[in-house]
């Protein structure tokens, strides 16, 4: 008997393993450093009460990403490919512009953190950070889009480091378990206007251009579309799993002992005299792997964004030759933005603030083209946005528009 | 020469002007002559019609329609400008992505047909409308950017139905280029490639080519036919042509095509050849002007004043490229009609009429009285401007001799 459920559901495992990279991949590159730091101060500020976030925000992950990935499968196109052919030139201009300017404020915070990481580690960052983006460089021009993809994959592995930190914490299970349903606590402004940052880490802008290149890259087959969906949801779910872990090390840990922190790495410290050395060295590891992640992948985006808009070649299976703009495109982004982190005594705290708003001020207009696009007929066929679809799509953005003004109107009073 | 980006959403209004819509989109044939067919005019917010060309009287700052127009449907093989064309991908034969379609190009002269796709940084520029902008900064810091343009005949129609703008070169396919674009397109190539497409074409039409070309291709050609074939092909040129051809030839060459001839074409061919004892080389003169395709109207106006003023005369402003070649004229007239901000390559004249250090006067003045022209300008091999002939001058001669 179980032979024959094997075997009736080998065929499905197969074919959910050959479309597995891009949910995963792009989910979890949302909890990049810049995504960990935010998680950690959300948590240390707030301990198990901002618990209550996650839900919703997985939630509106998985359509944002969900749509993200039919568009690219079903028109073999990406969002950047769309919004020109169908808007036109200026209408690109503007929105590449803004891309542009919010990913390299996003690059910043995860060069920032790899370079922390790298500091509480005691590797002195002027020789390992250059190492690292050469290392990236290598590994993105030289290797095929599977190896590429098995590259990620391996570094998500090490996300694993958190839910050991976690445990290490030991922190009240059952009250964390409670906490995702309800924060028990009165909800301040200032408690929203964390929930907001937290989504606003989460669902991005540039992680719905991602998905749509990565998987337009990876050109999976319409026929697939349903085994891209279920990794999908997958890598959502995963993903805040994970960002629960991040949070309960932190709440059980830093925010019980009332410590103020600002960023990952402090984290990381302050973890050490309450949960252990290993705790700490685990949490600056998934630091580590976390800025890595974000360094290859937010470029990554752009240089997508970049080559579809204006029409060059652009693909992670070409050679360097081919698609030597792509590419460099991907480099200039991460040098420029090694230099500015490797300058002593700039402060990336106002670049990236405005990096984020912004990012929230973007989140609505993208959902206004994914609505569009989802909703047409010559496009999208017998795969456009059913009425349900529709309904929790216009709630979705509603939710991050909402997010967005209150975070902007926060972030005006905080500045 | 007109870009889409500069007619979009013109105003379009009847002779008597009443106000009808706003352009919104062009239609054009999809085969490899690109007539422009019809205009599709944006009435109200949702609601446009199509208007067929023919109502068109003129395009200046708008759009004139005739009082009487009428609208009619989409036909078969026409396509879109805005819709079909416009902002998408270009790839290449191999399927590789090469860059986007920023512009689209319109041939106004004689008729209104699809020139080319512009790819180039300018195209997107000119969108944002500061084209002229950054050509004139370009230029005062020394840099000279340039359009990157696409002739119609690198694109496949076909694909171009199915959403995709795919280059190819096939030899099948190059019956169906203008034969002035061919003729361009072949004097890139080797003599052997040269050959090896014109053997694939009917001789009619490989004959009209041939005469399109360069003088110092022509004569290469013809070393390499035989005397049979070169006979062949100069029975399809027009005797003017032919016999600016048979003058790069030698002597005894000649003598061997000319005996074969047909005897309707030989005895034209023989007096024409005749004359070439009077060439045009001692009228001659230096007194011409030129620029570049990329200055403004402006810069060329202060130029002339600058330049010029110890001129006998001057009608013609001849427009040169990088490499000094001959690649377009106007008259003062039309300079004076334009904006002083307009770049030259925008009104032009792409086809200019030329004679050779060994066309004879009588060709000359022949040509010069076909086209109403006060000059013609002398080029040699490599299509760089010689000199140019005065009609007053040529004319005098021909007195004398009668």
């Amino acid at each position: 008997m179980i032979k024959d459920f094997i075997n009736r559901y080998k065929l499905q495992f197969l074919l959910i393993v050959s479309v597995v990279g891009p949910g995963l991949i792009s989910a979890f590159a949302d909890n990049d450093a810049g995504g960990v730091a935010t998680y950690s101060v959300a948590a240390s500020k707030f301990g198990y009460s901002i618990f209550t976030t996650l839900i919703p925000i997985t939630l509106v992950l998985v359509i944002a990403q969900e749509l993200g990935a039919r568009l690219a499968i079903v028109t073999g196109k990406g969002l950047g490919d769309l919004i020109r052919e169908r808007y036109g030139i200026l209408v690109s201009l503007v929105v590449f512009g803004l891309l542009f300017f919010v990913n390299f404020g996003v690059i910043l915070q995860d060069l920032s953190g790899l370079k922390s990481a790298f500091h509480l580690f005691g590797l002195p960052e002027v020789i390992f950070l250059p190492l690292a983006i050469i290392f990236l460089f290598f590994i993105i021009t030289k290797s095929s889009y599977s190896r590429i993809e098995r590259f990620f994959l391996f570094l998500i592995i090490f996300y694993l480091t958190y839910l050991f930190s976690a445990f290490l914490a030991k922190p009240d299970w059952s009250l964390a378990f409670r906490s995702l349903f309800t924060p028990g606590r009165p909800l301040s402004f200032d408690y929203l206007f964390t929930s907001v940052a937290v989504l606003g880490t989460t669902v991005t802008l540039w992680g719905q251009f991602f998905i749509n290149s990565y998987i337009k890259d990876k050109k999976i087959m319409i026929e697939n579309l349903k085994y891209e969906q279920i990794e999908i949801y997958l890598g959502s779910f995963l993903t805040n799993i994970f960002s629960l872990f991040i949070m309960v090390a932190v709440a059980a840990t830093i925010f019980q002992n009332k410590i103020r922190i600002e960023g990952a790495a402090e984290a990381a410290l302050a973890l050490r005299p309450f949960a252990g050395q290993l705790a700490s060295l685990f949490f600056g590891l998934g630091l580590l792997i976390a800025g890595l992640l974000g360094c290859a992948i937010v470029p990554l985006a752009t240089a997508y964004a970049y080559s579809e808009i204006f029409g060059f070649e652009g693909s992670l299976d070409t050679d360097f030759k081919r698609s030597k703009l792509f590419y460099n495109f991907f480099l200039i982004q991460i040098i420029i933005g090694l230099f500015i982190v490797l300058l002593p005594e700039i402060s990336l705290f106002k670049i990236t603030l405005y990096a984020d708003f912004l990012n929230g001020l973007m989140l609505p207009v993208i959902f206004y083209f994914l609505y569009q696009f989802a909703n047409d007929e010559q496009l999208m066929g017998n795969y456009k946005n059913s009425k349900w679809q529709n309904v929790s799509l216009i709630a979705a953005a509603v939710i991050i528009s909402l997010a967005a003004l209150a975070g902007g109107i926060g972030n005006l009073l905080h500045l | 020469m007109l870009y889409f980006s500069e007619l979009l959403r013109k105003k379009i209004y009847t002779e008597d002007r009443i106000f009808v819509g706003r352009l919104k989109d062009i239609i054009f044939l999809a085969t490899e002559q690109p007539n422009i067919t019809k205009i599709v005019v944006a009435i109200k917010q949702k609601h446009s019609v199509i208007v067929s060309l023919s109502f068109l009287k003129k395009i200046n700052s708008d759009v004139i329609l005739s009082k009487n127009y009428e609208t009619c449907d989409l036909e078969l093989n026409e396509l879109y400008v805005a819709k079909n064309l416009l902002d998408k991908q270009i790839i290449d034969i191999k399927g590789n992505k090469i860059v986007r379609v920023n512009d689209v190009a319109i041939q106004d002269k004689p008729s209104f047909y699809i020139a080319g796709v512009d790819i180039g940084v300018l195209g997107i520029m000119r969108w944002l409308h500061v084209e002229d902008m950054i050509v004139k900064f370009c230029n005062n810091i020394g840099i000279k950017i340039t359009s990157r343009f696409l002739s119609w005949g690198d694109i496949q129609p076909i694909e171009l139905a199915r959403g995709r703008v795919k280059l190819k070169k096939e030899d099948a396919r190059l019956e169906k280029m203008r034969p002035a674009d061919l003729a361009d397109y072949l004097e890139r190539t080797n003599i052997f490639n040269v050959k090896r497409i014109l053997r694939l074409l009917k001789e009619e039409f490989a004959a009209d080519v041939i005469a399109k070309m360069n003088v110092n291709y022509q004569t290469a050609l013809f070393k390499h036919f035989s005397p049979e074939k070169a006979v062949k092909v100069i029975s399809f040129i027009d005797p003017d042509e032919a016999v600016d051809i048979l003058l790069a030839l030698s002597a005894r060459r000649r003598e061997q095509i000319i005996e074969l001839l047909p005897e309707k074409n030989k005895s034209e061919i023989t007096y024409l050849l005749h004359l070439s004892k009077t060439p045009i080389g001692e009228l001659i003169t230096s007194e011409f002007f030129t620029a570049s395709s990329t200055d403004t109207v402006d810069v060329i106006i202060r130029k002339i004043r600058a330049e010029t003023a110890d001129f006998s005369s001057l009608e013609y402003v001849y427009v040169v490229n990088e490499q000094k070649q001959l690649v377009g004229v106007f008259s003062l007239r039309e300079l004076l009609m334009q904006d002083s901000a307009t770049t030259l390559y925008k009104f032009m004249i792409q086809n200019v009429v030329v004679i050779h250090l060994t066309t004879p006067r009588e060709i000359a003045m022949k040509k010069m009285l076909k086209y109403g022209l006060q000059a013609i300008p002398v080029i040699d091999d490599n299509k760089s401007v010689l000199g140019i002939v005065v009609f007053t001058d040529l004319a005098k001669t021909a007195l004398k001799h009668s």
